[in-house]
């Protein structure tokens, strides 16, 4: 294909700033799709992603442009929202040649945007700045303007405005996306080098890789070979999605597309990894491969200790379309066998979460997610600590790293305060405060990322009445004075509610978990004690009081169906809860160790 | 075959505020088709087998004319009686007059089960209930003239309540000497007047007390605690209750009723105009052996005796220490395993929900 008229982009947004919208008006206007078959954003296509309004796997669709009667390819790839799957973002990007930066008319510049933008023109993609969502009443488009202008630089004619939802200025810029945006570069006669931005997993095609051929030609029937992974495999299929699916011969350099080759495996293939041909392999892979690291991690329990291997089999399948997502078994003596799981971070963890209970039916216990700590020994070895009770007795230890972040929080000014309160109850270290406008800050705090992984950002939004956005970035261990606690219940030692805590805010928390944990189990049988100890010192005491009545006083002839159905129902709610020794816990009490106020 | 009939009469003179049977205000133009509808139902449903225990309930059976009184007992004429039968009829306190109480006993009535609830005069008008003391002692003793299997039905745990209050009311009704007493704690039902009013339930641990106080005080007068919420003196037992928590088959007839037949248990309708048109039955489920069983032990742990491992086998052919995993609960002493029966010790009786909660779905057969 003439690499002339191809045109690869992909579109920046905050979550809610309209992007599907947008990508549903492109596709509309393109011909596409009819309005009619165009059922609310199309690109995402999980139901998660449609009930959440986020997008998590990515889609790619080619279009068909006609610009001075001359026909030409827009290729929109999708890009997930959010700071988890940040690396997959820059993998997209890196796929492209231009991005669409799309801000609300209303809301501005958010911390995701920003960060998404500072990735895209590391890649020196050609950015079209877009004002959404100029149809709101609360539009305030010469403030936004100038916020463009004076953040990032940009001049007012260069701004696009556009309503998504009326389809305003849509034809403008595509119109604009053929005349800014670069021709992709690349030469068919090189060996091949084609980048895996995303792959899902197909149950009739096995795994299905989205590509960007960079340089040489991809055809039906050649041996790939996976540069990182080494794995080979013969082409099936080779296609573009128009959003339908139209077969290709061949993808040549700067096309984007998608290939199948009976791969069974996820783990053969990697987003970053470079594609090329096994009888003509290119001399170097494209830059930027990244294995994905693992930032979060819990512990996954079956309720029904019976369903292990069926909880196994569910994470098998989600890996495969997820290769981001990590587990290995873990045992513990209060909640028997379940996995350890990686996320890329919380929202990576809850969709996994969710998926597990709603496609496979499997009810499950997760334990509070911990971050990876280094432990570094008397002896000078260093080993990482991804769960609390694998932490090195505190003779063996001469430190321990946590990993720390860096925020960047968008918020109107009068939030300063109380924001600057919340990081300081999480550890913080104020760094800076940047003024976007009068009224809007940009504030940087180092925090350990242990402090974030629980309730920070709901904190954060209730805080702000959900003003303020957030993000942040890794920026490496620091040693920090942490230690231990143990919760007991009945006197024992409850494996799966151990954490990880600072040695300063060891009873204040102490204190707290043991009566949040109160308040959330269930009164049970017998008298249950709480304690929270650091070695065997106690530190936190509380009682949960034994259960005085749950009785029918009354079951006559009338009653037993209808009583029944009321046991019935009893019977459900103690399904939801894990027996752990002689006492029952619901989910809730396995989060309540990161609770911080006992509220 | 059922041995056991419950018949049931909706309509009342007043209605108590924590009341959610199947009831209604006493209106003579229902009462006509009402009994009409109850006649056809019985011809209908009944095939002529003998009958062991009978109940009237309501509602109040007491508040029918001495008319309407005849002409229900002419419609219980169908069914057959056996020479022993318990036949019990509910009577309100207020309806008490001694041509009736002549009328039940020449149609065979031999068990008057009696409504005070309390006397104590601050609950009355939170319970729209009024009972007199002196009223009291001498409509029991015209019951008496005629009776001598009389249950009297209390409760106990009104919002505010004492121990000192309840030991009134159980010096009251014990003096009175019935042979039975079944004492409830106030349950605020949805539907009802008190559920309404958003009426908030004594304190649990207050309650737990009562209730432990009371099966002592009844015990020293020689009551035996047969059931959770039920005392009898010897021999003197609710035959016809016992069907119920034996988990044995019964006709029930009337609006709101509900049957147990074979394996097959419904529920009439509530609508009185559905009733009439003889559309009775509005629910019912064929029971499978698994659900049997398991009703067997939600029902026979409610006695105190709880459930007999012999009779078990005869109705199921199964081994009840087979057909459910119940070591864990005796080790802990939730359950008691006798040489003869399985039953929940007397001081986990009011906490008997989360012990017969292993039982349901708990079928491992």
């Amino acid at each position: 294909m003439d690499k002339s008229h191809i045109r690869n982009f992909s579109i920046i947004a905050h979550i809610d700033h309209g992007k599907s919208t947008l990508a549903d008006r492109i596709l509309e206007q393109t011909h596409a799709v009819s309005s009619r078959e165009a059922k609310a954003q199309l690109l995402d296509s999980m139901d998660l992603e449609r009930e959440r309004g986020i997008t998590i796997k990515l889609n790619t669709a080619s279009l068909k442009y006609i610009y001075n009667n001359e026909e030409y390819t827009l290729n929109l790839i999708d890009t997930p929202g959010h700071v988890d799957f940040s690396y997959e973002v820059s993998r997209s990007l890196a796929s492209c040649e231009g991005a669409l930066l799309l801000v609300d008319a209303s809301q501005g510049i958010e911390a995701q945007t920003l960060a998404n933008l500072y990735l895209a023109l590391d890649n020196n993609l050609t950015i079209i700045p877009v004002i959404n969502k100029i149809d709101l009443p609360s539009a305030d488009i010469p403030k936004v303007k100038k916020e463009l202008m004076d953040l990032i630089g940009f001049d007012e004619d260069e701004i696009i405005l556009t309503s998504a939802k009326t389809g305003e200025g849509i034809k403008e810029l595509l119109d604009r996306i053929v005349e800014k945006i670069p021709e992709p570069k690349g030469d068919n006669n090189l060996p091949l080098q084609a980048l895996i931005f995303d792959s899902i997993f197909d149950s009739y095609r096995g795994v299905v890789i989205s590509v960007r051929v960079f340089n040489g030609t991809l055809k039906l029937h050649d041996t790939i070979k996976m540069m990182e992974t080494k794995a080979e495999y013969e082409v099936i299929d080779l296609y573009v999605n128009t959003p339908k699916e139209v077969k290709k011969e061949s993808l040549t350099s700067g096309e984007v597309g998608f290939i199948s080759a009976s791969i069974k495996s996820l783990g053969d293939v990697k987003v970053g990894d470079t594609i090329t041909l096994a009888n003509n392999p290119a001399k170097s892979p494209l830059p930027g491969y990244k294995a994905m690291k693992s930032m979060v991690f819990c512990g996954l329990f079956p309720i029904e200790s019976s369903r292990f291997e069926d909880l196994r089999e569910a994470l098998s399948k989600l890996q495969l379309n997820d290769a981001s997502l990590v587990f290995e078994p873990e045992t513990s003596t209060a909640l028997g066998f379940g996995f350890r799981c990686g996320f890329l971070g919380l929202l990576h963890m809850d969709i996994i979460k969710e998926r597990v209970t709603r496609e496979f039916g499997i009810e499950l216990i997760t334990t509070a997610p911990s971050v990876v700590y280094e432990a570094v020994l008397t002896n000078g070895d260093i080993i990482l600590v991804d769960a609390p009770n694998k932490m090195p007795d505190k003779t063996l230890l001469k430190e321990i790293r946590e990993p720390y972040i860096r925020t960047s929080i968008f918020t109107p000014s009068e939030y300063i305060g109380p924001i600057m309160e919340l990081c300081q109850n999480k550890r913080g270290n104020y760094i800076s405060i940047s003024y976007i406008d009068p009224t809007r800050v940009n504030i940087h705090y180092e925090l350990p990322l242990s402090e974030i992984v629980y309730d920070f950002f709901d904190k954060l939004k209730s805080f702000t009445k959900g003003y303020a956005s957030f993000d942040y970035e890794m920026i490496g261990y620091k040693a920090s004075d942490l230690v231990k606690m143990d919760i007991l219940l009945n006197g024992e030692v409850i494996d799966a509610l151990s954490v990880i805590v600072h040695k300063d805010f060891a009873y204040t928390r102490g204190r707290s978990v043991v009566e949040s944990l109160r308040k959330s189990i269930p009164r049970q049988l017998f008298e249950v004690p709480i304690q929270a100890s650091l070695g065997n010192h106690v530190i936190a005491r509380e009682t949960i009081k034994a259960l005085r009545k749950d009785v029918l006083a009354k079951c006559y002839g009338g009653d037993i169906t209808r009583k029944r159905k009321l046991l019935e129902k009893q019977k459900e709610g103690k399904k939801r809860m894990k027996q752990v020794g002689s006492v029952e816990l619901p989910q809730e009490a396995f989060m309540s160790v990161l609770s911080m106020d006992g509220e | 075959m059922p041995s056991s009939v419950y018949i049931h009469i909706p309509f009342c003179k007043s209605i108590c505020s924590y009341c959610d049977f199947c009831k209604m205000f006493y209106y003579k133009p229902f009462v006509d088709k009402y009994l009409l509808a109850l006649n056809k139902e019985i011809k209908e449903k009944y095939i002529g087998n003998i009958i062991k225990t009978l109940y009237i309930g309501g509602g109040s059976p007491s508040s029918l004319s001495i008319d309407e009184l005849k002409q229900l007992f002419e419609i219980l004429r169908t069914i057959k009686i056996s020479r022993d039968c318990e036949i019990t009829i509910e009577v309100n306190i207020n309806d008490i007059e001694e041509e009736k109480l002549k009328l039940f006993h020449k149609f065979g009535v031999n068990r008057v089960s009696i409504g005070i609830e309390t006397v104590n005069q601050k609950f009355f008008s939170f319970l729209n209930r009024y009972n007199k003391k002196d009223e009291i002692i001498k409509k029991i003793g015209l019951v008496k003239k005629y009776f001598n299997n009389i249950n009297i039905d209390m409760m106990y745990a009104f919002p505010s309540e004492t121990l000192d209050e309840l030991k009134n009311d159980l010096d009251f009704v014990t003096k009175l000497e019935p042979s039975h007493i079944s004492i409830y704690s106030l349950i605020i039902e949805e539907h009802t007047k008190l559920f309404i009013d958003k009426t908030l339930p004594l304190d649990e641990e207050e309650e737990e007390k009562m209730y432990y106080y009371i099966i002592k005080y009844l015990s020293e007068k020689g009551y035996n605690h047969y059931e959770i919420s039920n005392f009898s003196l010897d021999g003197k037992e609710s035959q016809h209750n016992l069907v119920y928590w034996n988990n044995l088959p019964y006709y029930g007839f009337g609006l709101g009723a509900s049957g147990y037949i074979d394996d097959f248990r419904y529920s009439n309708t509530k609508s009185l105009n559905k009733y009439i048109d003889g559309k009775y039955i509005k629910d019912s489920e064929i029971v499978s052996k698994k659900i049997m069983m398991e009703n067997e032990m939600m029902l026979g742990l409610r006695k105190t005796k709880g459930v007999n491992k012999k009779e078990f086998y005869k109705k199921y052919s199964l081994n009840l220490l087979d057909t459910f995993d119940i070591m864990d609960l005796i080790n802990k002493k939730l359950l008691i395993d006798d040489k003869d029966n399985i039953y929940i010790p007397s001081n986990r009786l009011y906490v008997s929900n989360s012990i017969i909660v292993n039982f349901i779905g708990g079928c491992l057969k």
